[in-house]
């Protein structure tokens, strides 16, 4: 048995090496997709079985004796214990948003290959570790916050930076994921007339669940499904209808609807729009993903793109800069992303009911989230590369006319037409699918593809797409007014040390006026972005990918930390050398958004291009907004550059002895499972 | 097989359960010894809903 099971891991690392080897060699001619999974799938099992428990063993050295705070701590409310798969599913479905679908799509216009690379070993050997040091910490001390542990174990200006830049990163992503649906869905009037009927399903659903069936969420989740489905098949008829130019909004029309959505959502009380629409997110998001598994290995395309492109050269259309830095900071969720030590720091630990659990739930939801994000490449990859760069390339790089941009586009050696666009926006029910930047369009294109080529085929495929945006806008949506309430919250709770009444969450004027000043913050910003030339997302998505990385900096230094007290130096490379490679990318990504002479990369000298240009009031907005992405991008990076110079004093003084290297865990309590059990 | 399937497709009703509260509503009126009813499930919910949206969600 212990042959056979040896034989079997020796077939499984032959196959993430076939694989791996496969994606990295090929070169001119189209490989299939399931070499792509394959090499992430047997990566993953390898990386599972040995790298996570050897993190387990030796450096966490978990322990089932020891009661955890779902235990300790049981309330029925916060502390619960709960089995493995549930809260592994309930970690997971946490992590998974937008990050690991759009990322992957932006970072295909270097080719395949750099992206698949990065997902795979940067979960393996830096996201997963992350979540899961983080999980393992966080249990270790009651479930205490990424914050609190970074004033505990590092200091108190730790904690001060992790709140600041969560806030700050919380504006750029609602901004940011926001424009990935003013591009979806301007001048489309099937996706806005699908969107915006899941508002009033939503209000249905809240008024159902809180009145009418109270506590049946799976019942009313299902209600709200067969709406929305329906809503698509609505939407098709409303774009064909008189009704259409009703539905038909500009990219600014668009925005401005998302800021007043947002505004309200957030005011609204809870459960009558945002938790309905939350539960109902969240079961789509898991079915899309489960779907499009299926989908590609039923499926199983030929990737269209090839493994590298020219733009490893820094001149893509997508978004400006040299495969390093910037694939490493374009994909963040799905390789490494330092929001999932929110979240491992948040509820999961406060549900593990025995310690070992967190292994396959710290380490094992980064593996599965990593291999979305690698089906979202997938699905990128599978279109035609000409498509996808006539959709994903702003007017300002390849021209507004379809004409002008298929000249540019088959220029670069992606031959496409006016006429293949055409009947493609044709097939799926769009006016055009020319400059809509941002992802989501094209992954949905992918998307539909694959499942119309899993049922119904091209007669399906307008449902298929819109079913596609459908699913990205709703929980893009539940980010943005969950976001913006969580903004508020943070807010009201500093504001409130300025003048009580700010603090105070059922006082109106203040819950208003805080609610205000988010929304204003991230609206800004999208609407800068809809103003861009350069399409938004060149210099949105960068700033998300850097500040994103860099709370993932605070928690690998966090993490170190601990490992340090805990053994001294001996095992610090597990997490110091992802916190390195991170420390290198995103400083010189941020250093060259910053000061980079080009004017599509770095801020200053995009400033210094408007400058040059006819004086008036836009070009004076984007000179102003230039300089502000340019504040925002140092100020991240000043931030982080706080908690590592401090972590570095601390580490130095633990390895010299004359700083005390206390682990602050709970005290050890046995657990009392193993004789309840018996 | 089918032994296992249908421990799968409970584990999944499970974990949806899990995922849209009723697990977690189902605890409380345990815990408070309570029966279900509209202005228990509102009491819980509240509270629940109060807890979850003053947290970040993730990207």
């Amino acid at each position: 048995m212990d042959i056979l099971k040896r034989l079997m891991w020796v077939a499984i690392s032959c196959g993430a090496a076939l694989g791996l080897g496969a994606i990295a060699l090929s070169r001119g001619e189209h490989i299939n997709s399931l070499w792509l999974v394959l090499a992430a799938a047997c990566s993953y099992l390898v990386g599972y079985r040995f790298y996570s428990s050897f993190i387990a063993a030796r450096i966490m050295m978990l322990n089932d004796e020891r009661a955890t705070p779902a235990e300790r701590l049981e309330n029925g409310h916060d502390y619960v214990r709960t089995n493995k798969w549930i809260v592994f599913g309930h970690h997971f479905a946490a992590i998974a948003g937008p990050g690991p679908l759009v990322g992957p799509v932006l970072a295909a216009q270097f080719g395949y290959l750099p992206g698949t690379l990065w997902i795979i070993i940067g979960a393996v050997f830096g996201g997963a570790v992350q979540d899961f040091v983080i999980l393992f910490a966080s249990m270790r001390r009651d479930g205490k916050s990424l914050g609190q542990m970074a004033r505990d174990e590092v200091g108190k200006v730790g904690g001060f930076v992790a709140l600041i830049t969560v806030l700050l990163i919380m504006i750029i992503i609602l901004a940011v994921v926001g424009l990935v649906v003013v591009n979806a869905l301007a001048g489309s009037p099937w996706g806005a007339f699908t969107i915006g009927a899941t508002m009033p399903v939503a209000l249905l659903m809240g008024v159902y669940l809180r009145y009418w069936r109270p506590g049946k969420v799976l019942e009313v989740s299902a209600l709200g499904f067969v709406l929305i489905v329906l809503s698509v098949f609505g939407g098709q008829w409303v774009s064909t209808s008189s009704y259409a130019p009703l539905f038909t909004m500009t990219t600014m029309g668009v925005a401005i609807a998302i800021i007043i959505y947002g505004f309200f959502a957030s005011a609204l009380p809870v459960w009558l729009l945002l938790a309905p629409r939350d539960y109902l997110s969240t079961f789509v998001k898991l079915g899309v993903i489960v779907m499009l598994a299926l989908g590609i290995l039923v499926v199983h395309p030929d990737l269209q793109m090839p493994a590298l492109t020219r733009f490893v050269d820094g001149t893509g259309p997508v978004f400006a800069g040299k495969i390093f830095p910037f694939c490493f900071i374009t994909i963040a969720c799905g390789a490494v992303s330092g929001f999932h030590a929110l979240i491992s720091s948040g509820t999961t630990p406060k549900m593990i009911e025995r310690e070992s659990h967190a292994r396959a739930i710290g380490y094992g939801s980064m593996m599965l989230e990593s291999f979305v994000a690698v089906m979202a490449m997938i699905a990128a990859c599978a279109v035609d590369p000409g498509v996808y760069f006539a959709v994903n390339s702003p007017s300002g790089v390849v021209g507004q006319a379809g004409e002008a941009a298929v000249k540019t586009i088959s220029g670069w050696g992606f031959p496409v037409t006016a006429a293949q666009m055409a009947s493609l926006a044709h097939s799926v029910g769009e006016v055009t699918l020319f400059n809509r930047t941002g992802g989501a369009p094209s992954l949905a294109l992918g998307m539909a593809h694959i499942f119309a080529k899993g049922g119904g085929g091209d007669a399906l495929l307008g449902f298929w797409y819109h079913f596609a945006i459908m699913f990205e806008a709703l929980f893009i949506l539940t980010i943005i007014d969950a976001g913006t309430r969580v903004g508020r919250f943070m807010l009201q709770d500093l504001a409130g040390h300025v003048w009580e009444p700010l603090g105070r969450m059922s006082w109106m004027p203040g819950v208003i006026g805080t609610s205000a000043v988010i929304v204003g913050a991230w609206g800004y910003f999208l609407i800068q972005g809809v103003r861009d030339p350069n399409g938004g997302i060149n210099s949105l998505w960068p700033l998300f990918g850097i500040s994103n990385q860099l709370l993932a900096a605070i928690a690998l230094s966090v993490g170190t930390t601990i490992i340090l007290k805990m053994h001294g130096p001996k095992f610090m490379w597990v997490t110091c050398v992802p916190l390195a490679w991170l420390v290198i990318v995103t400083f010189s990504a941020g250093w060259q958004k910053i000061f980079s002479p080009l004017p599509r990369v770095g801020f200053l000298a995009q400033a210094a291009a408007f400058e040059s240009a006819p004086h008036n009031s836009a070009t004076a907005t984007l000179i102003f907004n230039s300089y502000l992405d340019a504040v925002v991008c140092g100020v991240f990076m000043v931030l982080v550059a706080v908690v590592l110079v401090d972590s570095l004093r601390l580490w130095y003084g633990i390895i010299r002895g004359t700083e005390a290297g206390k682990v602050q865990e709970a005290p050890f309590v046995l657990s009392g499972l193993q004789s309840e059990q018996a | 097989m089918i032994c296992f399937l249908r421990r799968f497709a409970r584990g999944v009703l499970d974990l949806l359960r899990e995922i849209g509260d009723q697990n977690a509503y189902q605890r409380h009126l345990t815990a408070h010894h309570a029966v279900a009813s509209g202005a228990e499930w509102r009491r819980f919910s509240d509270e629940r809903f109060r807890a979850r949206y003053q947290r970040a969600k993730c990207c």
